[in-house]
């Protein structure tokens, strides 16, 4: 009934006498009597509404399913009557409402326009020529996920997936009941002992052939060193539909890259893999809240960790640091929920890394970072408060006894950062004409830095009052000037060969790394490289830590080892290494075409925590400790 | 004696109104000549007035006292059905008792009467507009509109348009209404009922209504069930009578010319063996040869056809070669789908056409353009100037080849000539020529060797919504605004046959595969097929909820699909002109609609980006060949959703073509829309 209702209020649309009366005045007619009007009106609309339902006939022909000018044009022409020559619009005009002095008026707005500007204007481009284009939409039945294609999964079907996994069948029709499944179901009940408990059904993420040549083609280019084919897998990930059965394969990949290469201080590989996550996060089509168990920690350790590079002095890591920032703030925006809480708990982490006089001033700039990121609101009631301590570090690392090179950087990024986070704040919080004085009482040592940073910011949004934000510009991320790395990333190609390196290329000499003396270097020699090839793979069978020697391929006198590890738990991988540089790669081979990688989140009791670990708490805190201990823990 | 047509009945009530009519048709044709002659005088035409008046046998005088009449009447006179000096009050309390009356019958009986509640809804809210009781119109009219169907919706809202005497005049809707009855077909249980309560009540008023603008066509059976009558209700003016389905329609295919294709030959017996001898629909149609006689196809000099050239006889070569390579599709082998989609289309793509070899696909814009583009490895080129042409050698065997101008070879080429968006394209069956319609009223015909327009026919003054040429070419038949659908030919520049009978635009037609028969679509939701021989409507087909946009006949020409703006897509049984099965599934306008080459599969695309795939052997599979069309409750329609075996959406672009090549690959098109 309510939608009859809802037809019968668009039909009841009239043309008051009222309006009657304002047209004839318009074109001259004055005092039109009330009866005349009134008539007018009623004929008026009937005729109005012919033409429109004629008009309908003009768009339902124009296969359109929008009613246009030109429709009603046609619709005038058909009924002898001259259309309005000239009023042709794509877009809707509305009507302007304006009331006062008792009459309340409906109002086209018309501009003038200066025919001397129209005249002298640049013309506009010539619109590009029609052409023809052949995709295939669907191939015996199965429509190919191309970007030509909706994507195959809608992200409302794969948010009713993470309830339901009965979804999943749905979307692809070709699932298999694999070996995995059952076996899994069957472990499970024997576990909980009770038939009736409800079981969440193992999600079968299957790869076809060519989404595990698609991953490993993704995976080799988003980390290796040319950055022509780099950008063009970024955009791969950024754009493709259909990417939602690789995403807990890129999510474990990313996640346990970070892991692996902090440890190693690969800020480049780092820079990588936020550069993915960025990519992955722009993807319109992907529904990415399953997977922020695995992506909240890796960026964050990106913005918050002790030691990102080899040369914290040198290197800059800061841009990391920034980017990691934006993107942690563009994660919190998107997905937090008054359920999952991500704001609160990653805000309270910056927090605690900022309040702590323990911490490295590097990460302190991380947190500075990471909060300032989150909007004024957080800078106004997490940052300003714990600005005077800042300020005593900052102090302490520039002016004090022992002046330590890195943390005198470090001090002087925390102070930029502070100049660019806080001015706008402080811009409304503060009046204008505090003194310095007032400032440095209330922010002890950074008082005169921020209080001119303040009145730039004045000075420069009532210059310039249209661009009022700081002109800075998003820095895109760069990578630091240090000798390209050469890698290759090795996965399994099929699952029979798990991560079994068969196609690795070592190009001869491309891996030895000029280094600046200054930096110190763990461990003596540097020529010696080695590569740790990590399988997620569940399966026992796997060999571990099977060494392969490619003295061949490398060309140089150095051997290069290629260690397979299996099993996901990272804290092997700083005990496996023993000098020199060394690269981390994984590779997660789909293990007997079902590679269920989520088998850890399944179970029991992280299903518990909504997929998302309490990763504030102890995973950060994991990195930085593994970080600490990296000196002592590479001989 | 079940399937006697009994109309007697109604009759009784109608009799009176006929013999009017004999006398009221006497009258206006005089009538006319008067106008004739008037209109003479004033232009001072005197001689042809006075050869005029001879022949006619009028005299001055009649013409005299003749003159005031028409005018000061012509208004009262065209809508006197409608006067009426009754109470306006009254109009309500009948409506109300005829309601009350309708639910107090039995089940079986209500369904059917209440679709006689529509049309006296529509005639009393006449009535009282008519008498200038516009407010008790107006009260009246928003009691009980929502008592009706939801697919008079749409009527109902044009009707409550209309709220003066004035308004009555030169609407269409107004005029359909008025001139033509509304058809409801009831069984003689149901009609008995409704015949007994208006006499023992008296209700004058709604007797009137009945008499005049109701026909009801009584049928000895069982009611029909609500499904039933649903199904084929919607129609403007109600259904289609029983007796507007009683001829008989040859809707086999014509003999097929001997061809000697001695290699071909073997291999198709060798075929012929392989499939068991299924019926009709089965066979494709070049293997259907062999039965010599189908007593359903037409003779083939029934319609005057083109002699066969050789290129036709080479082309026919090529065709049935490739009908050897096709595929078989269905549920369990699904098809592949091509799209096709037109990018930067800014000015709004209003027909896309593909040739029935799939080499060629036309585009009609909103700017009046019309692009061809080539579809397959080879360009398009012109033909060369006259003076090149001179110094080719005739005699040799690639002269086709020779007279192409190799320079102009390109991947597309623009026709332009029309003056308003060109609606509707069609290639020759040679490809050699594209006709096109336009909004400018005008249909062109353009040569695809010189690339230029080499007729235009002026023959439909309103827009011409659709044109299609005969599959074996020559004809062409076309459809448009002023309510008509045309067949001409291609050397005549005036139609050969004007289809009229549609209460409203004519927005699709579609020829028959034996080129003797037309079917039309219509925005007044009825579908007709025309004998062009006789130039009779043959079929009514009444059913759609929204205006009809797009036909396909089966290849074996026994079925047509047809769809449209309600989003159903309907299959209908030519040979008794009942609904065989209704598919839902699109949730907007559908554009195209294409049967694969073996008949088993139809693919429906349209505005809803969809391409949807239906199982047509199962519909057939599961209807019964035995019923009596003349009986309507025992006509029963598939709706079963399992029809539906294929949907596949597109990004943003709407489908608005649909083809299956020779090989069963279907090809889909539609131009990108930029929301």
């Amino acid at each position: 009934m309510a939608e009859k209702h809802d037809k019968e209020g668009k039909i009841s649309a009239n043309l008051s006498s009222d309006s009657v009366r304002v047209i004839a005045e318009s074109i001259g007619f004055h005092g039109v009597p009330d009866d005349a009007s009134t008539y007018l009106a009623e004929d008026c609309t009937y005729r109005l509404k012919l033409i429109v339902q004629e008009a309908l006939k003009f768009m339902q022909h124009g296969k359109r399913q929008k009613l246009s000018t030109a429709d009603f044009d046609q619709a005038l022409r058909v009924q002898n009557i001259e259309p309005l020559y000239g009023f042709h619009t794509p877009d809707l005009i509305p009507f302007r409402y304006a009331s006062g002095g008792g009459r309340e008026l409906h109002f086209l707005e018309d501009k003038e326009l200066d025919l001397q500007e129209v005249i002298n204007s640049t013309l506009p481009r010539v619109p590009l020529d029609v052409t023809l284009k052949a995709h295939w939409l669907c191939i015996e039945g199965e429509q190919p996920a191309i970007p030509e294609n909706p994507p195959p999964a809608s992200k409302e079907q794969q948010k009713t997936e993470i309830l339901d996994p009965t979804v999943k069948s749905a979307i692809d029709k070709s699932k298999k009941p694999g070996k995995l499944v059952d076996g899994g179901k069957a472990r499970l009940r024997h576990k909980g002992g009770n038939e009736l408990v409800k079981m969440k059904e193992l999600s079968n993420h299957e790869l076809s052939m060519e989404q595990q040549l698609y991953y490993k083609e993704i995976t080799e280019a988003c980390v290796g060193s040319e950055e022509s084919r780099r950008s063009e897998a970024l955009q791969s990930l950024s754009t493709d539909p259909g990417l939602h059965q690789m995403l807990p394969r890129f999510s474990t990949f990313i996640f346990e890259g970070v892991k692996i290469n902090v440890v190693q201080n690969n800020l480049a590989l780092l820079i990588y893999l936020m550069r993915m996550v960025k990519a992955l996060m722009d993807n319109q089509t992907l529904y990415l809240e399953k997977y922020l168990h695995e992506f909240v920690p890796a960026v964050t350790t990106c913005i918050v960790c002790k030691q990102l590079c080899m040369r914290p002095d040198v290197d800059n890591h800061w841009a990391l640091r920034d980017f990691a920032a934006r993107l942690n703030a563009q994660i919190c925006k998107n997905f937090s929920t008054s359920i999952n809480n991500i704001q609160p708990r990653i805000t309270k982490t910056f927090c605690k890394a900022v309040k702590s006089d323990k911490t490295v001033l590097a990460t302190q700039y991380g947190a500075i970072a990471g909060l300032g990121e989150l909007g004024s609101e957080v800078i106004k009631s997490f940052l300003l408060p714990h600005i005077k301590s800042i300020g005593e570090r900052v102090q302490l690392a520039t002016e004090g006894p022992v002046i330590n090179n890195a943390d005198k950087i470090a001090a002087d990024n925390i102070k930029k950062a502070l100049c660019k986070y806080l001015p706008p704040v402080l811009k409304s919080l503060r009046s204008a004409n505090e003194t310095v004085e007032e400032y440095i009482a209330e922010y002890g040592y950074l008082g005169p830095t921020i209080h001119s940073a303040v009145l730039k910011e004045r000075q420069s949004s009532s210059a310039a009052s249209v661009t009022p934000s700081q002109p800075t510009p998003r820095p895109t991320i760069q990578l630091p000037q240090q000798p390209k790395t050469q890698f290759v990333i090795q996965s399994g190609p099929s699952p029979t060969l798990p991560g079994t390196p068969s196609t690795t290329r070592f190009p001869p000499g491309g891996m030895s790394i000029s280094r600046t003396p200054s930096t110190p270097i763990p461990g003596g020699s540097t020529n010696q490289q080695k590569i740790v090839i990590m399988s997620s793979q569940p399966h026992p069978t796997t060999p571990v830590g099977q060494s392969i020697t490619l003295n061949s391929m490398t060309g140089g006198p150095n051997p290069t080892v290629v260690k397979v590890l299996s099993g996901s738990s990272s804290s092997n991988s700083s005990s496996v290494g023993n000098s020199g540089q060394k690269i981390v790669v994984m590779s997660l081979p789909p293990g007997n075409g079902t590679g269920n990688v989520q088998g850890s989140v399944v179970s029991p009791s992280t299903a518990q925590d909504l997929g998302i670990r309490s990763i504030f708490g102890d995973q950060p805190a994991h990195h930085m400790s593994l970080t600490k201990s990296e000196p002592d823990a590479l001989p | 004696m079940a399937t006697q047509y009994s109309p007697s009945e109604s009759k009784d009530l109608v009799d009176q109104t006929s013999l009017n009519d004999a006398n009221k048709t006497d009258l206006s044709d005089k009538q006319t000549l008067l106008a004739v002659l008037q209109f003479l005088r004033k232009n001072n035409f005197k001689e042809t007035e006075g050869l005029l008046k001879k022949e006619s046998g009028i005299t001055d005088d009649d013409v005299k006292t003749d003159t005031a009449h028409p005018s000061a009447s012509e208004v009262s006179y065209a809508l006197a059905a409608y006067k009426s000096d009754d109470d306006p009050t009254l109009y309500d309390d009948h409506f109300t008792d005829l309601k009350a009356f309708i639910e107090s019958c039995l089940d079986v009986h209500k369904v059917e009467l209440s679709m006689i509640l529509y049309p006296v809804f529509v005639h009393m809210y006449l009535e009282l507009v008519f008498n200038q009781h516009e407010i008790h119109a107006k009260e009246f009219y928003e009691k009980f509109c929502m008592d009706q169907e939801d697919y008079y919706q749409e009527d109902l809202r044009k009707l409550s348009t209309v709220t003066k005497k004035e308004h009555m005049q030169e609407n269409q809707l107004m005029d359909n209404f008025r001139s033509s009855k509304f058809i409801i077909k009831m069984s003689r249980d149901s009609y008995t009922h409704l015949k007994r309560h208006l006499q023992e009540k008296q209700l004058n008023l709604l007797l009137n209504i009945i008499q005049e603008h109701l026909f009801i066509d009584v049928f000895d059976g069982v009611p029909r069930t609500k499904q039933q009558i649903d199904s084929t209700a919607g129609g403007l003016l109600g259904e289609a009578t029983r007796e507007a389905n009683k001829a008989k329609v040859l809707y086999g295919l014509l003999k097929e010319p001997d061809l000697n294709i001695p290699v071909e030959e073997e291999e198709e017996t060798v075929e012929g063996e392989d499939r068991p001898k299924k019926k009709k629909p089965k066979k494709d149609p070049l293997l259907m040869k062999k039965s010599k006689n189908d007593p359903n196809a037409p003779a083939n000099n029934r319609m005057p056809l083109p002699e066969l050239k050789d290129r036709d006889k080479l082309e026919k070569i090529t065709a049935f070669r490739e009908t050897l390579k096709r595929v078989k599709i269905g549920p369990e082998s699904l098809p592949s789908i091509c799209f096709y989609t037109l990018l930067n289309s800014w000015q709004g793509v209003t027909s896309l056409e593909t040739s029935e070899d799939s080499s060629l696909m036309s585009a009609g814009f909103a700017d009046s353009l019309i692009r061809v583009w080539s579809l397959v490895p080879s360009k398009l080129r012109a033909m060369k100037t006259q003076e090149d042409l001179e110094l080719i050698d005739k005699d040799a065997d690639d002269v086709l080849e020779r007279m192409m101008d190799d320079r102009t070879a390109s991947d597309s080429k623009l026709l332009i000539g029309h003056n308003g968006p060109v609606y509707a394209a069609s290639f020759n069956s040679d490809r050699n020529y594209l006709i096109s319609s336009s909004e400018d009223g005008t249909i062109r015909l353009w040569s695809l060797q010189t690339w230029s327009n080499l007729v235009c026919y002026k023959g439909h003054i309103y827009p011409v919504w659709d044109v299609k040429f005969s599959a074996h070419g020559h004809y062409f038949a076309s459809a448009g605004h002023d309510r008509t659908a045309r067949l001409w030919s291609t050397d005549h520049y005036q139609p050969l046959r004007i289809f009229a009978g549609h209460l409203a635009d004519v927005d699709c037609v579609q020829f028959h595969p034996n080129s003797n028969y037309i079917a039309t679509g219509s925005s007044d939701r009825h579908i007709r097929l025309w004998d062009i021989l006789s130039g009779n409507c043959v079929r009514v087909m009444t059913g759609h909820k929204g205006a009809v946009h797009s036909l396909c006949f089966s290849p074996d020409g026994r079925y047509l699909a047809s769809s449209g703006v309600d989003g159903t897509v309907i299959i209908w049984d030519l040979s008794k002109g009942n609904m065989m099965s209704q598919m839902r599934g699109h949730t907007s306008t559908v554009c195209a609609l294409s049967f694969s080459r073996d008949g088993g599969v139809l693919a429906s695309g349209g505005l809803d980006n969809c391409v949807k795939l239906w199982d047509v052997n199962r519909i057939l599979n599961e209807h019964d060949t035995d019923i009596d069309a003349t009986i309507p409750s025992t006509l029963l329609v598939n709706e079963n959703p399992k029809l539906l075996f294929g949907s596949y959406p597109t990004k943003s672009t709407p489908v608005l073509n649909l083809h299956f090549t020779r090989k069963n690959l279907l090809l889909a098109a539609g131009a990108m829309k930029i929301s």
